[in-house]
């Protein structure tokens, strides 16, 4: 079925959810979803707009420490909007603008004065599609902590004798290890990393993220082009993660949300949030009719 | 597609087909390399070749190219051989035919029969319409046989029957040129043997799909291979003409290399490290003028580079696509296609007057040399920069670092291939121009003395606190050697040296310093390329 039938039957026809109750009511249910953890995004009426067009409708949400949340959804839903708005990258793009708060550990990101290179060093972020840069593995797990000051290799560096070779070997080892690839390219460390498979890239990719030392890693659709054995070495790669980290992950593919989050949320088309719990409730057991009916394949 | 007009599906052995068609193309090949190697002159069309005269293997081959296509064409036609044509030649093939029958039938016409021009033009006219209506009513494989073979026996009977051969000419009357046997017989050979490999090669495919390949590919590949002769062509005739000057008093041990305590045997090269105007050198020679060149170039690179690539990087990763960039645009262009004797006069009325006060210098010829190469560094470095995916551009900023640093570190290495390539070009193009530093550096005919640059900086008490006397004199350089030499009509030692060969040996080391500018450039972008793949 495709997004236009789905508007039709949306939010006019009065009753929605499962059990009889408005969407309006719904939602006031679960925006005072709580999870056990402390919170580290409290998202308050997040809205999105490029050009005239509405992305993102008053989006709030509470994104808990040390976890996996999924955000599901069709096409077009914008969900990979609200990950973005999260580490400011929509900055980048000329016509979008911003409305709405969102708070990372008590600090409001969208104000006069946020220091963007330590926001996004904080909330760190892996593309689709696996983009490596053209250098040696070494340097691209190097680059960001070299770029922020924090090893010091330079030439200036080694002609003053205060260079840190060894810190940065130590570094780059330890986030290849996080990023389980160590093991794969240990001896060829200054290799280009563009003759790396795709899997091994989108690894590279994670560890390089790792290496300026970030609260938050966002992810977004980090498998869908990879192979099954690819994807499934990066999702057990993501649960490993979420005990230090806060993982934020896009995702098509309603069995990997299932398999690797902690809580799920759901964006259908127009860019609302319709449905935000734990991942076992929206799969087994959702409020909403339309959550259902997209969680259980029948439409999207 | 019926079934009757399905080829076999694996070919396991040559068809004798596919042999006899590769042998009409191998003899095309070889007829174009012949008649053109007798045009440069360097076979003689008079002469005799096992019995034969040259002219007469013309015709022979045309004779047998001609019946060739011809037999080929008719054996598919009559299910001799396993071919799958289409239904017809088509409409290009078609068209040149018939203006190829047009010509043709002019020719005959108004030459052989002598029948005058316009009756000329009727049978001219008769006959494409004859070859038009054969090569697009037929099947294909007679109509893209049956045209170029019998225009192939038409022109090679006429050779063999010396009707049209060495001593012929033809002086129309409606046309003042004369047209001499000498050359038409070689130059229409190649243009024939042409039309035979695509025919054959089309025959070698089986004609249809395979066939249209064939011949398509062994035309692209000539295509290719003319390119490669052009360039060989020039080069082999520069040094033909300029290694005698290039070599005169050369050897390869017998100068000194002196180190202080001990003297090695060294290579000499006179003509390379000599000057050129001075009565106490043996052969008078030209570093001077390769020196100058060298310093044109430098500094024309160092002016250029740094101005052209950070203006792409403004233009691309800065500015918003609008009238500003436009206009930039516009302003790139018209730098890169004003002519350089414009620049040159640009410089002679501007910059002149400026640095030494009128006299012809260095730097003038070095700034303007740079304004010409500016525009195509400023487009290769945009494209390059542009071709870089925005995915680094994000990756790195998701790392938090700065768009600077983005571009330094992530950017500029990926573009850098890229950009080295327009400089190589432009290089190239500078390197060999004369007419700016005509107007700028001009000094002495044939210098005395080499251009001291590096050696000529000194401090000075006022802005700009640097000095270079060797700057601000004048020079020469080597394209421009050339044309002091031409335009004063001897060389340096006219008792000694004709001009003509001094001359060729400036030429000669022009294109060997504009080659090894390349060279240079070329293992720039290696090591660049080498750096974003290994």
């Amino acid at each position: 079925m495709s997004d236009a039938d789905f508007d039709t039957t949306a939010p006019t026809a009065g009753t929605t959810t499962v059990t009889g109750e408005t969407d309006e009511e719904l939602r006031d249910a679960w925006t005072d979803y709580e999870a056990d953890a402390a919170a580290t995004f409290e998202v308050e009426d997040l809205s999105v707009w490029y050009g005239d067009d509405r992305a993102l409708q008053d989006i709030s949400m509470t994104i808990p420490e040390e976890s996996v949340t999924a955000l599901v959804g069709p096409s077009g839903c914008g969900k990979s909007t609200f990950l973005r708005c999260l580490n400011r990258m929509n900055d980048r793009i000329s016509t979008a603008r911003v409305e709405g708060s969102v708070e990372l550990d008590g600090q409001e990101i969208y104000q006069d004065g946020v220091d963007l290179v330590e926001l996004r060093k904080r909330v760190g972020q892996v593309f689709q599609r696996p983009n490596p840069f053209p250098k040696s593995i070494r340097d691209n797990v190097a680059y960001g902590p070299r770029k922020h000051g924090d090893v010091d290799t330079g030439l200036l560096a080694r002609l003053t004798g205060s260079h840190e070779q060894g810190k940065e070997a130590d570094l780059v080892e330890d986030c290849l290890r996080r990023a389980a690839l160590w093991d794969e390219v240990k001896d060829r460390l200054d290799d280009n990393a563009v003759g790396l498979s795709g899997g091994q890239q989108q690894r590279l990719c994670i560890a390089r993220c790792l290496s300026v030392d970030p609260d938050v890693i966002l992810m977004d659709e980090p498998a869908s082009a990879l192979d099954p054995v690819a994807t499934a070495k990066i999702e057990d790669l993501i649960a490993d993660l979420a005990a230090d980290y806060t993982v934020v992950i896009v995702t098509h593919n309603m069995q990997q949300a299932a398999r690797i989050s902690d809580q799920t949320a759901v964006f259908l088309t127009g860019g609302e949030l319709v449905e935000y719990d734990d991942t076992d409730t929206i799969f087994e057991d959702p409020e909403s009719q339309r959550v259902e009916d997209y969680v259980s394949g029948k439409f999207g | 597609m019926s079934a009757e007009t399905h080829s076999r599906l694996v070919r396991s052995a040559a068809t004798g087909l596919e042999r006899a068609a590769a042998g009409v193309v191998g003899l095309g090949f070889a007829a174009v390399a012949v008649s053109w190697a007798t045009v440069f002159q360097w076979l003689r069309i008079r002469d005799t070749v096992a019995g034969v005269a040259v002219v007469d293997w013309f015709g022979l081959a045309l004779l047998t190219m001609g019946g060739s296509v011809l037999a080929l064409g008719a054996a598919s036609r009559a299910g001799l051989v396993d071919t799958a044509p289409s239904d017809a030649a088509g409409l290009v093939p078609g068209v040149v035919f018939g203006l190829l029958g047009v010509t043709t039938g002019f020719f005959v016409v108004a030459d052989w029969v002598d029948a005058g021009a316009e009756a000329g033009l009727v049978g001219g006219l008769v006959l494409g319409g004859v070859a038009l209506a054969v090569t697009v009513g037929t099947r294909e494989d007679v109509g893209s046989t049956l045209v170029p073979g019998c225009l192939l026996v038409l022109l090679g009977g006429l050779v063999v029957a010396d009707v049209w051969t060495v001593g012929w000419t033809f002086r129309p009357t409606w046309w003042s040129l004369t047209f001499s046997g000498d050359w038409t017989v070689p130059v229409t050979t190649s243009m024939a043997s042409l039309l035979a490999v695509w025919s054959a090669g089309k025959a070698h495919g089986g004609f249809g799909t395979a066939g249209r390949q064939t011949g398509a590919f062994a035309l692209v590949g000539m295509n290719a291979a003319a390119m490669l002769a052009v360039l060989g062509l020039v080069v082999a005739f520069v040094v033909d003409k300029g290694l005698v000057m290039l070599l005169e008093g050369a050897g390869l041990a017998s100068g000194t290399l002196d180190l202080g305590v001990l003297a090695l045997p060294w290579p000499e090269v006179p003509f390379v490290t000599n000057v050129t105007g001075s009565i106490f050198v043996d052969v008078p020679g030209v570093m001077p003028a390769v020196l100058g060149t060298v310093w044109l170039v430098v500094g024309a690179v160092l002016f250029a580079v740094p101005l052209g690539v950070g203006a792409a990087v403004f233009l691309s990763e800065y500015a918003e696509r609008g009238r500003f960039t436009a206009v930039v645009e516009v302003a790139t262009n018209g730098l890169w296609s004003t002519p350089s004797i414009v620049y040159g006069l640009f410089g002679f009325a501007f910059l002149l007057p400026r640095f030494a006060s009128g006299a012809s210098n260095v730097l003038s010829g070095q700034l303007v040399l740079g304004f010409m190469l500016l525009p195509l560094v400023l487009i290769t470095s945009r494209e390059a920069i542009l071709a870089v995916p925005k995915a680094h551009r994000d990756a790195s900023a998701a790392l938090g670092v700065s768009k600077w640093q983005t571009i330094r570190s992530v950017v500029l290495p990926a573009a850098a291939p890229g950009i080295v390539t327009g400089v190589i070009l432009g290089v190239g193009r500078i390197a060999g121009e004369t007419a700016p530093i005509l107007l700028t550096i001009r000094a002495a005919n044939f210098p005395r003395s080499n251009p001291n640059v590096l050696g000529s900086f000194r401090f000075t008490a006022e802005p700009p606190f640097v000095a270079n006397d060797a700057l601000l004199q004048g020079a020469s350089a080597l394209p421009l050697q050339l044309y002091t030499t031409i335009s004063a009509g001897q060389s340096p030692r006219p008792s000694e040296y004709t001009q003509a060969e001094f001359g060729w040996g400036v030429a000669l080391v022009l294109l060997l310093v504009v080659l090894g500018f390349y060279a240079v450039g070329i293992a720039t972008r290696l090591y660049f390329r080498r750096q974003i793949t290994q």
